[in-house]
């Protein structure tokens, strides 16, 4: 096994992060995208731009609501973010167990 | 900060790094997002140790038996609902969560509250109908235990815990078992029954959240 075999859309700090800390909510919850910068410790820029590429590829869903001051960006995990952040960690343990000399 | 952006040398994250991150990510964000009752359940089983425990003490040498002190009896109900109110608008929403098991939590929350009213406006309706201060003296010590064990039970179709629905029963098996217990006794039925199961779901709460 090699880590080519990884979710490349997955396989960043960055990314990773973001979709295990979204992770952590309870299922029909979501995250401010205040609250997941927080927790994340990402600039406001590289955070959108982290968000994006998982929206591209369905892995989050982000929803705007309400306008101007009051306006709140919230994000959520989508289904199929969840499978494959699932098929992402059961790949990685694969690979840490073939690397471990045992 | 962390200004990474998927670069090449991100993309060169080896294994064991990327379990690390998980790990710590996993952490943080269970720590921050998911509610943490232990403090709550500790502090209601001191509530319902001492203030059904200083109940007992209060009534059980009154003959004929007359009750509680009113004020007491609706300061300790006042405080329950209060830290009902905290545990349920702790910080979750300061962490940025919102949705369903925010939603469930009010609801719950609620029910127990109309579940509360209903039954002190049934007591009064007792007492207007006739009933005996002991009969009523029963069903204002059991009345809050019958309504918050099945508002635990209740919470089981949402949250699957085994261990708040097992409060849940056990809160009802003591509302009908203390019940016999009489006007006065029943307090003490309660006091060492419910305190300490509710002290004993934070440790199993704690065991859960160390593993």
């Amino acid at each position: 096994m090699s880590l080519e075999e990884l979710d490349p859309v997955i396989h960043t700090p960055a990314r990773l992060r973001i979709m295990v800390t979204l992770a952590a909510l309870r299922d029909g919850d979501d995250l401010s995208f205040t609250g997941l910068q927080d927790l994340t410790e990402l600039t406001p820029g590289n955070l959108i731009t982290h968000l994006r590429k998982l929206e591209e590829a369905g892995y989050v869903a982000t929803q705007k609501n309400g306008s101007g001051v009051t306006a709140r960006t919230s994000v959520a995990l989508t289904d199929s973010g969840r499978k494959a952040l699932e098929n992402y960690t059961t790949v990685l343990r694969q690979l840490l167990d073939s690397a471990s000399p045992n | 900060m962390n200004d990474g952006t998927g670069t090449d040398q991100e993309m060169n994250m080896n294994a064991a790094a990327a379990a690390a991150i998980i790990a710590e990510a996993d952490a943080r964000a269970r720590h921050v997002l998911r509610p943490d009752h232990r403090v709550t359940l500790l502090v209601w089983g001191a509530i319902w140790f001492l203030g059904d425990g200083l109940t007992w003490l209060a009534v059980r040498g009154q003959h004929p038996y007359q009750g509680p002190n009113p004020g007491g009896y609706a300061a300790v109900v006042l405080l329950t609902v209060l830290v009902a109110l905290a545990s349920v608008s702790q910080s979750r929403a300061e962490s940025g969560v919102r949705g369903l098991s925010v939603l469930r939590q009010w609801t719950f929350f609620l029910s127990a509250l109309a579940g509360l009213g209903g039954a002190f406006l049934v007591e009064g309706a007792l007492v207007r109908a006739g009933a005996s201060r002991p009969a009523v003296g029963v069903f204002e010590a059991v009345a809050p235990l019958l309504v918050l064990g099945l508002n635990y039970l209740a919470r089981f179709s949402a949250e699957r815990d085994w261990v708040v629905a097992g409060l849940g029963l056990w809160l009802v098996l003591v509302a009908a078992g203390g019940a016999y217990a009489g006007p006065a006794n029943v307090w003490a039925v309660a006091a060492l029954a419910v305190g300490p199961a509710f002290v004993l779901v934070a440790a199993l709460d704690h065991r859960r959240q160390r593993a």
